[in-house]
């Protein structure tokens, strides 16, 4: 029996304004994520993978077609509901890591659960639970200009996955680390999905990540080349 | 929720920002208390100058007195007037006075001027300035004698000197002019040249007997109070009381005094034109500044809004950085201004090599030495706007912060 789907997107299209030109990131595209996937989108600067992240995680909005997060149209919700649709079913790992700067890592970790208002001692269970899990336990105090940019990464993991969320959306997270913190990082995320159940959605030209992933969506100008399933 | 700690985290982040900020809430206070306190002090010290010249804060006067002054309007039964009056809380004197022009000559000269017939048993320097501004001689003991006090200024022009004889020509209540010599037993010099050369001081009883006025007949009751700003409050309760009385009526100083009060109060208009300008700049200095900051921080916001808060919340977190900065301003302010306030509330600054010492305003003294008195409402008044006005400028900033755009914020490098 297969999963239900957590992300479905529909004919969506995505066109920006370049000045007078019109850039078509992303054309026609459908696709269905399921609970527990651990899957790829690859391709070559340009053909439409973050674009698609961003639609999927209701940070953009598509030119046409729909996208649905748990059976909820995207289209309907209004900028505060998307927000707290963020908060509570979706979890980001930014290519820069993206941690607030003003705040510890413990604290980073522990931001989307104070914005459910979970309250206070559960949080501090679940974070450091956490970080004991992305290795990061003693370095809770640390600010993120004090910590290496795989440390920061595997905060950003920790936040996105802290909350349980339906997905994690990873955009090149092993961008802009050294290939033994990319190692660490993906070996982090291998088990989080593996034993905890955790759904990604990579955006990659990483062959490393590549390598990992059950299924590879292949992009090219924002059209789907090729869905392949890994066996794993 | 966090953002009381990423606000303050925010503002320690950039702490000569948050600094020159918070210090210029703070330069907006001592500002504001500067003009304020110098315009209640001089306000105050205007009032009760010319209220101890004659008419107090609140005056009882015959219907009409005020408007038409003269010797034929009077007051009956003045002292039950004023023993009325001391009966009401607040009140900290009131006298029975007679106030009229009067033609003062000696075998030589004669000029016009305006007399005051006051009790000298009741008359206390405190709520009289000719009194406390006695140079020679005294004040009169006999309220039925021929004593008189008169200004320095007009002691020349008549050429008098202590034990000279004036004769004083006034229009009793019937219209008919009538005559009374009296001796000079005190001269008073109050800095005025306007006042002294033209103010004499009589004894009440003998006034009484000059005028044909009954025994208790005068043309106002002065009445006094502890504080300028209980005047509205003791014109009503002393109104109230002496409703029975027909034929009188109760004037705060603003009647009896309205070239003061007009002057008082576009000099107060001005003042406060003046703070609401500073105010501005102040408000665009901190406006300025918080825009800087939000727009710098565009990326960071996206992360926040990215990950699951909301606008609202993000509007918020800038709101709560607007609140902490005005209460640093405030503390900053407070204890910036103190010892400001209290060596101008004690000292001043003596401005009398430049405006001199007899300089008046709305035909009242002027204290030459510049000093800064605040009431309770007015430093309360103070603190509050300028806490207002830092949140005021944070308030668009905040709303700026909240319009991020996640997707197009995280895009900035």
């Amino acid at each position: 029996m297969q999963d239900a789907p957590i992300v479905q997107l529909e004919k969506v299209s995505k066109i920006y304004q370049q000045g007078q030109v019109e850039v078509k990131a992303v054309d026609n595209f459908d696709l269905t994520v399921r609970a527990g996937e651990f899957s790829v989108l690859c391709g070559p600067s340009g053909s439409g993978k973050t674009t698609i992240l961003n639609l999927i995680g209701a940070l953009d909005a598509p030119s046409s077609g729909r996208v649905w997060l748990e059976g909820q149209n995207l289209a309907e919700l209004n900028r505060g509901r998307l927000s707290r649709l963020r908060r509570d079913r979706i979890g980001f790992v930014f290519q820069s890591y993206n941690l607030i700067p003003v705040l510890t890592a413990f604290e980073n970790a522990e931001f989307v659960l104070s914005l459910q208002n979970v309250p206070a001692a559960e949080r501090r269970k679940r974070v450091m639970a956490v970080l004991r899990e992305v290795g990061m336990a003693d370095y809770v105090d640390r600010r993120p200009d004090e910590l290496s940019g795989g440390q920061q990464q595997r905060i950003a993991i920790a936040r996105a996955v802290v909350s349980e969320p339906a997905i994690v959306l990873a955009d090149e997270p092993t961008a802009n680390v050294d290939s033994e913190a990319a190692d660490t990082i993906l070996d982090l995320m291998t088990m989080l999905n593996r034993e905890k159940g955790v759904t990604f959605l990579f955006s990659t030209h990483d062959q490393r990540v590549m390598d990992r992933a059950r299924r590879l969506i292949r992009l090219r100008d924002g059209r789907l080349e090729a869905d392949e399933n890994q066996d794993r | 929720m966090q953002l009381n700690k990423m606000a303050w985290r925010t503002l320690a982040r950039n702490k000569r920002r948050s600094l020159i900020t918070s210090f210029s809430v703070a330069f907006g206070i001592l500002l504001a208390v500067t003009f304020t306190g110098s315009g209640d002090y001089s306000y105050t010290s205007m009032i009760d100058t010319s209220a101890v010249m004659g008419f107090g804060h609140v005056s009882v006067e015959a219907a009409g007195y005020n408007d038409r002054p003269g010797l034929a309007r009077r007051l009956t039964e003045a002292g039950g007037v004023r023993k009325t009056a001391l009966g009401l809380p607040r009140v900290a004197g009131a006298y029975v006075r007679i106030m009229g022009q009067a033609m003062f000559a000696t075998g030589a000269k004669s000029v016009g001027g305006v007399f005051m017939a006051v009790d000298p048993q009741l008359e206390k320097p405190l709520h009289n300035f000719f009194l406390r501004s006695i140079v020679e001689g005294r004040l009169f003991d006999d309220t039925n004698g021929r004593g008189a006090v008169v200004g320095a200024g007009m002691a020349v022009k008549l050429n008098l000197r202590l034990g000279k004889k004036v004769i004083v020509t006034v229009t009793d209540k019937n219209g008919q002019l009538t005559s009374e010599l009296t001796r000079v037993c005190g001269i008073f010099k109050t800095g005025d040249d306007s006042v002294d050369s033209g103010m004499v001081l009589l004894p009440l009883g003998r006034m009484r007997q000059v005028l044909n006025y009954g025994p208790d007949d005068a043309t106002l009751v002065a009445v006094y109070v502890n504080d300028l700003r209980q005047v509205k409050r003791v014109r009503t309760l002393l109104a109230a009381k002496l409703d029975h009385k027909a034929n009188l009526e109760v004037l705060p100083w603003q009647e009896t005094q309205p070239d003061l009060a007009g002057l008082i109060a576009v000099d107060r208009l001005f003042n406060y034109l003046l703070q609401f300008l500073v105010g501005l700049v102040i408000a665009a200095g901190i406006l300025n500044t918080m825009l800087m900051s939000v727009l710098e921080r565009t990326r960071e916001f996206g992360i926040m809004m990215a990950v699951g808060m909301t606008p609202r919340q993000v509007v918020g977190l800038v709101l709560i950085e607007s609140f902490w900065l005005g209460v640093l301003g405030l503390l900053l302010g407070v204890i910036l201004t103190t010892p400001w306030f209290i060596y101008m509330s004690r000292v001043g600054i003596d401005l009398s090599r430049h405006i001199g010492q007899d300089y008046s305003a709305g035909g009242v003294l002027v204290d030459p030495v510049m000093k800064l008195r605040l009431y309770r409402e007015s430093a309360l008044v103070i603190l509050l706007s300028a806490f207002g006005l830092t949140m005021a400028a944070g308030v668009y900033p905040a709303i700026r912060a909240g319009r991020t755009m996640p997707v197009e914020s995280l895009k900035e490098t």
